[in-house]
């Protein structure tokens, strides 16, 4: 093993001496590692060679070039451009091989990279599907997968950012952008940058912020704070957007405003929904029948409805107005909302007015009070209003489904069963400032009429605590024993 | 060339010269001899070695001698390396300068010891 490895050493020496010496050299180590036994002296022997390595490898090609030096003097009195090979043999085939093979793996990584890095993608191409399969209109909603929210925007970004970075890579070498297309990740941003930043940031929290004097207030600070010259320690994006951040909240300490930096450009403008996008949601609605996954009517006359998102009323009315019909004589509803990844408050609201016999406020935190926070009861014809209601929840559970669930719960209407819900209760716009700089603030609280925290980050506390895959079961069985008790 | 890379001789080589004085050599006798004569503070590594070796044979100062089998190492055939008149007039040259320091040193009580 060792001599393999003084064997591999040696080739650090020209060929000219490795074919002269070459086997000597290895004999005599031969000789001494057979002397030489025992830790130490094998320690000595590889110091010794090693040191003789490191002293005579470099004389011995030292020794080579005044030689050739000369000689190519010699030769070429008129200064004529030439090579020479050090080497006096020629290449062998290993090495013709190897190099060919690190060529050739140049080349790949090269074009690899290029098809990568030029290659460019606006990142509203990358939301756009989400948009068309959940959110229809451009009223406030809950929904997860819709870019409206800061929150959703900025885990959009994130995601861009790590699962793209070429597209970061390449926006340098963008020109038609022009100077928004300037990024600020590393690079220091200019005085005139900042103070343009600073001034759009103002606009947006006087125009939009949900209380407006503290709006103005947080507008003037940051604008004191910039002409102070407080900025003007020259950083980079996302410490200028972490400053600004921190200056708006010491007027109001509020987490749900930020400014944010994005290292992916943010596309022109958040695009709203198309009328093909519109139409491709109608379509995939249609196709899913409006996400009511199952309507049945299950022994002991108990209504079973599993639905998986509170879709837009104008698309799956009619859908739902059939769902609940189908149900209207049970004695009792179970709606499982295990896979229910939220929606639209109307929907909720839609759902909900089967429930109850007058006209119940719904609380939504994303809107103040409106005409539209009161369920349309007494639905005509419908019998549920004085049945049990059990609902089922997973941590899966989200937001629209939430509000769901929050509603029912605080009214005593419904029987929570299964796990704590998601806890997604977002309510912020989100702002774009250019490229790079774009501010989620919030800009309607509703206030909340239950004493209790709404479901925002905590998610919806069950009243009977079981897994997600033994609620239906644990639901069924008290559903059972309700009416027999009857 | 080689006559540059000789002059001054270093050290390796003259300890080269005087090991095969003596008798002929191969390349692990002459290491063991250096590191003999040196009292085990020289150990020639065969880089060093065997580039003074080449140096010396380019210089005519030594000369290889048939390859034969060391008696006692056996196995492989070695290549032995002996003096020749060049190599020893050079090493008896030497061994003067050296001499000739060495009075000085002992002249100048930076070394005790009978004059040379």
């Amino acid at each position: 093993m060792s001599e393999k490895i003084y064997a591999w050493l040696l080739r650090l020496y020209p060929s000219r001496f490795r074919e002269a010496y070459g086997e000597e050299a290895l004999q005599l180590f031969r000789d001494r590692s057979r002397d030489e036994t025992g830790f130490l002296l094998r320690l000595r022997l590889w110091a010794d060679l090693l040191s003789d390595l490191a002293v005579s490898v470099p004389r011995e090609y030292f020794h080579v070039q005044p030689g050739l030096a000369s000689f190519s003097a010699h030769l070429h009195p008129e200064g004529a451009p030439s090579f020479f090979v050090f080497a006096d043999e020629s290449l062998g085939p290993g090495a013709l091989f190897f190099g060919g093979m690190l060529s050739i793996a140049a080349l790949v990584t090269f074009s690899v990279l290029l098809n990568h890095g030029v290659k460019y993608v606006p990142l509203s191409a990358l939301i756009r599907p989400a948009h068309s399969s959940s959110k229809a209109r451009s009223s406030p909603s809950f929904d997860s997968s819709a870019p409206k929210t800061a929150n959703n925007s900025a885990e959009a970004a994130s995601e861009s950012k790590q699962s793209q970075p070429p597209e970061a890579a390449s926006t340098p070498s963008q020109p038609a952008k022009g100077a928004a297309g300037r990024v600020h990740g590393s690079a220091k941003l200019e005085v005139a940058e900042r103070r343009r930043i600073v001034n759009a940031a103002a606009a947006i929290l006087e125009k939009h912020y949900v209380d407006s004097d503290s709006g103005r207030k947080m507008a003037e600070v940051l604008r004191v704070h910039e002409k102070k010259g407080d900025d003007n320690q020259s950083m980079d994006g996302p410490a200028f957007a972490a400053l600004l951040t921190q200056q708006m909240r010491e007027v109001s300490p509020d987490r749900h405003l930020t400014l944010d930096y994005f290292e992916t450009p943010l596309p022109q403008q958040v695009a709203g929904p198309t009328a093909e996008d519109f139409a491709r949601y109608r379509e995939v609605m249609q196709r899913r029948n409006c996400t009511f996954e199952r309507v049945e009517i299950w022994p002991h006359n108990i209504g079973y409805l599993k639905l998986n998102s509170f879709p837009d009323v104008s698309v799956c009315q009619a859908t739902a107005q059939a769902a609940m019909a189908s149900l209207n004589n049970a004695d009792a509803i179970i709606f499982d909302l295990r896979d229910n990844r939220g929606g639209e408050p109307e929907m909720v609201s839609f759902m909900a007015a089967y429930l109850f016999d007058h006209p119940e406020y719904l609380y939504n935190p994303r809107e103040n009070t409106t005409e539209e926070s009161w369920t349309h009861s007494p639905v005509a014809g419908n019998k549920l209003a004085d049945k049990p209601v059990y609902v089922l929840t997973s941590g899966r559970t989200f937001s629209g489904a939430e509000q769901f669930c929050y509603d029912l719960k605080m009214l005593k209407r419904a029987t929570l069963v299964g796990e704590t819900t998601g806890g997604g209760a977002h309510s912020g716009a989100f702002h774009r400032i250019d490229e790079h700089f774009g501010m989620g603030i919030p800009e309607t609280k509703a206030i909340n009429p239950y004493s209790k925290a709404d479901w925002a980050e905590i998610g919806v506390e069950p009243d009977v605590k079981v897994s997600a895959a033994d609620a239906l079961e644990t639901a069924v069985k008290l559903a059972q024993t309700r009416l027999q008790k009857k | 060339m080689p006559k540059q890379k000789l002059n001054p001789l270093p050290s390796a080589a003259f300890q080269i010269l005087l090991t095969l004085a003596g008798e002929d050599l191969h390349g692990y006798g002459i290491m063991r001899q250096v590191a003999e004569q040196t009292g085990g503070r020289v150990r020639l590594g065969p880089g060093t070695l065997y580039s003074s070796l080449q140096t010396l044979l380019e210089a005519k100062l030594i000369k290889e001698t048939e390859a034969h089998e060391d008696a006692k190492l056996g196995g492989e055939r070695r290549r032995y390396y002996r003096l020749t008149s060049a190599g020893r007039k050079l090493a008896c040259s030497e061994s003067e300068r050296l001499a000739d320091l060495l009075r000085v040193a002992r002249s100048r009580k930076i070394l005790r010891g009978e004059y040379v």
